[in-house]
């Protein structure tokens, strides 16, 4: 009697347990007892596809990771991707479609920054939990959206650590060079900024084109000007172009780039002549080359998973945005709800992430990265920490 | 003084890469009457070949850049077969269009290729990498290299075009096809070397230039747009004035980067272009009496 007892009490258990389990299914998009549905969007073709695909092959060789060692909490973590073309009508598409045909129960994505910031009402009006992976743009979070967070630097963050690196070394006569479109133009502004509110004159102002082929009318006025220090705001092929050409006319300012040009041995392949990289440094999100030992891991992973691909940052990026979205999906617990995933957001405080260069605090803020690290290059192609600034 | 020496030697040496590129779109234009809008793919196309011979597969230069000459010159026979004769009952609107989806197919196929292996390929320069010293100025080797290559293909093209047979067959079938094909000439094989001849260009443009230019699966469109520029203001039919056109486009955009503001330098291609199309629509070596196109 005792004994058909304990069984009806155990599968009366059982049932409430899978009733249960159904039950949160059925009620949490992109979750089951199995498998949690993850969504990322961001440009998979057109010119800047690399923003968007590699980092979503970063962010999938980390689920892959996860998923061999059982998932978190027992459920497989699966990567649904969307295309935006790096375009904000593309955007809004792609996070209509993760979340009402895919259901996705989060997103983890937003490469470009103004598709991103175009998509920001539609995500915060789907409540879907939305942790940015490499777009940088202020407005992402600021004003902050109870669903969305960032671990990658926004573009403010970065413009004003790149004045302080150039003041901090006791450079007088400050310039921009920057690319005008959206990308340029959100860091530029807030640069423009912080230069008004130190009470600093830029003393030249020089635009460059995604696809420049020549910066020697661009570094003549700088020279010109007698710039000592230079605030790029561009990607690595403007910069390349850039510095080539005043290494041609003997012009050797120091170079403040940011997170575009994060790649330095690749960004000195691209300029070609010996040492051009002397007098530059950039700001990162992942403080050492892709080649480095500390890499081998991913750089296998990446290739097990993606055989025409070398390990990038970009594809870093992915996978330390994905390191830290684990960590809260393991601290929102096993019963996974949007509202308990995105409170335990407070719970990040102080992470050392194997990836970021500074720790990762969320507790209290949306931009959750506030590290701005800097690194040159020795010898051609030896990646080495450069400092980090104190932000005024 | 200085600073305008820097400027007309930059002008002059960025005025070869138009030229060459601008080269290329002529020779199927003066055949064809076809302006082929993947000409700057093929560019690309030139340059991912000749990295992938030399530095994936470890090909000496010179057989990379045959090899990567000779891989462009078959995708030009490709385009014309599926962009040009397969439409051109349709119209050259159609034609256009289907040199628009060449361009896009060209452009997927090397991302899907290429496009995990960085976001900038380097291809090495034929020359050091290092400027070289002429007078008070500096120039980078390779833009000599490019400027050169300019040079030479126009020659070479001059000679093709008035000595050869071939190329006799073809400004005869340029200037009036069904007299051509009167006389017994194939008029669609004409057709399908021509577009290869152009492409070929494209492809060794590439190769030359991907040092200075980088190589990336849309690095073509900019190119491309920048030769139109000069080959409209040459004459779209003018071999000599493709490189004029080019080497002038050079000069007005780095005179007016240099002293006016470097934020005008992209948008002298498009003002020359549609001032030559409004003040000499037949460029200026291009024939004197306007044709009906």
């Amino acid at each position: 009697m005792k004994r058909l007892g304990s069984t009806i009490c155990a599968a009366v258990a059982m049932t409430a347990a899978i009733a249960t389990g159904s039950a949160q299914a059925a009620d949490v998009d992109g979750v089951t007892a199995t498998e949690i549905r993850v969504g990322t969007f961001g440009p998979l073709t057109g010119p800047v596809y690399m923003y968007g695909k590699l980092s979503m092959n970063g962010v999938e060789v980390f689920f892959n990771k996860l998923n061999e060692q059982g998932g978190i909490h027992g459920r497989k973590l699966v990567l649904v991707r969307e295309d935006d073309l790096c375009k904000p009508e593309g955007a809004i598409a792609a996070v209509k479609k993760l979340v009402h045909q895919h259901k996705v129960f989060g997103i983890i994505g937003g490469a470009c920054s103004n598709p991103t910031l175009a998509a920001r009402p539609e995500i915060e009006k789907a409540g879907v939990p939305f942790h940015v992976f490499a777009a940088v743009a202020d407005g992402i979070v600021d004003p902050p959206a109870t669903n969305i967070y960032t671990t990658q630097l926004t573009a403010s963050i970065e413009s004003r650590a790149q004045i302080q690196w150039a003041l901090d070394r006791g450079a007088k006569k400050l310039a921009i060079v920057a690319q005008h479109d959206a990308w340029g133009r959100a860091r530029y502004e807030p640069m423009l900024k912080d230069f008004k509110a130190r009470g600093l004159q830029v003393v030249a102002d020089e635009e460059v084109t995604v696809d420049q082929n020549d910066g020697t009318a661009q570094a003549l006025r700088l020279k010109a000007a007698g710039a000592d220090a230079i605030m790029l705001l561009g990607y690595p092929k403007a910069a390349a172009v850039l510095i080539r050409d005043s290494i041609k006319i003997g012009y050797k300012p120091l170079w403040v780039g940011q997170t575009a040009i994060q790649d330095l041995p690749a960004l000195q392949g691209l300029i070609g002549i010996n040492g051009a990289l002397g007098d530059f440094v950039s700001i990162t999100t992942v403080p050492g080359h892709p080649d480095n030992p500390q890499y081998a891991e991913w750089r296998k992973r990446l290739k097990d998973t993606f055989p025409n691909d070398e390990l990038s940052v970009f594809n870093l990026m992915g996978v330390a945005a994905a390191e830290v979205f684990a960590k809260v999906l393991d601290a929102a617990g096993k019963d996974l709800t949007r509202e308990k995933f995105l409170a335990a957001y407070n719970t990040i405080d102080n992470f050392k992430s194997s990836i970021y260069p500074g720790p990762i605090t969320c507790k209290g803020k949306h931009q959750c990265n506030q590290s701005p690290a800097f690194v040159k290059l020795e010898n051609n192609n030896n990646v080495v920490f450069a400092g980090t600034v104190t932000l005024k | 003084m200085l600073m305008f020496s820097y400027l007309m030697a930059t002008g002059i040496t960025t005025g070869a890469f138009y030229a060459l590129v601008a080269l290329g779109i002529v020779i199927v234009y003066k055949s064809t009457e076809v302006v082929n809008l993947a000409h700057g793919e093929l560019f690309m196309v030139g340059g991912m070949l000749a990295y992938t011979c030399y530095v994936m597969f470890g090909i000496p230069y010179l057989p990379s850049l045959l090899l990567a000459v000779a891989g462009a010159f078959v995708v030009g026979i490709i385009t014309e077969r599926v962009a040009y004769r397969s439409v051109l009952k349709h119209g050259l609107a159609s034609v256009l269009v289907a040199t628009i989806g060449v361009s896009f197919i060209l452009k997927g196929i090397a991302r899907h290729i290429w496009g995990g292996k960085g976001d900038y390929l380097t291809f090495p320069p034929i020359v050091s990498p290092e400027p070289l010293q002429f007078g008070n100025i500096m120039i980078m080797s390779q833009q000599l290299v490019v400027l050169l290559a300019a040079i030479v293909v126009m020659v070479g093209l001059g000679i093709f075009f008035k000595r050869t047979r071939a190329g006799k067959w073809m400004q005869a079938t340029a200037s009036n096809p069904k007299a051509a094909t009167l006389c017994g000439l194939r008029i669609d094989r004409i057709y399908m070397y021509t577009f290869g001849v152009g492409a070929a260009v494209a492809g060794a443009a590439g190769v030359l230039m991907s040092p200075l230019t980088l190589l990336y699966p849309d690095v073509g469109f900019v190119l491309f747009i920048k030769g139109m520029a000069a080959a409209v203001l040459g004459g779209l039919t003018s071999i000599p004035g493709a490189v004029l056109g080019g080497l002038l486009l050079g000069l007005a955009e780095q005179l007016a980067a240099g002293y006016l503001h470097s934020s005008i330098q992209d948008v002298v291609a498009f003002l020359i272009i549609m001032l030559a199309l409004i003040f000499l629509p037949t460029g200026l070596l291009g024939p004197r009496g306007l044709r009906k196109i």
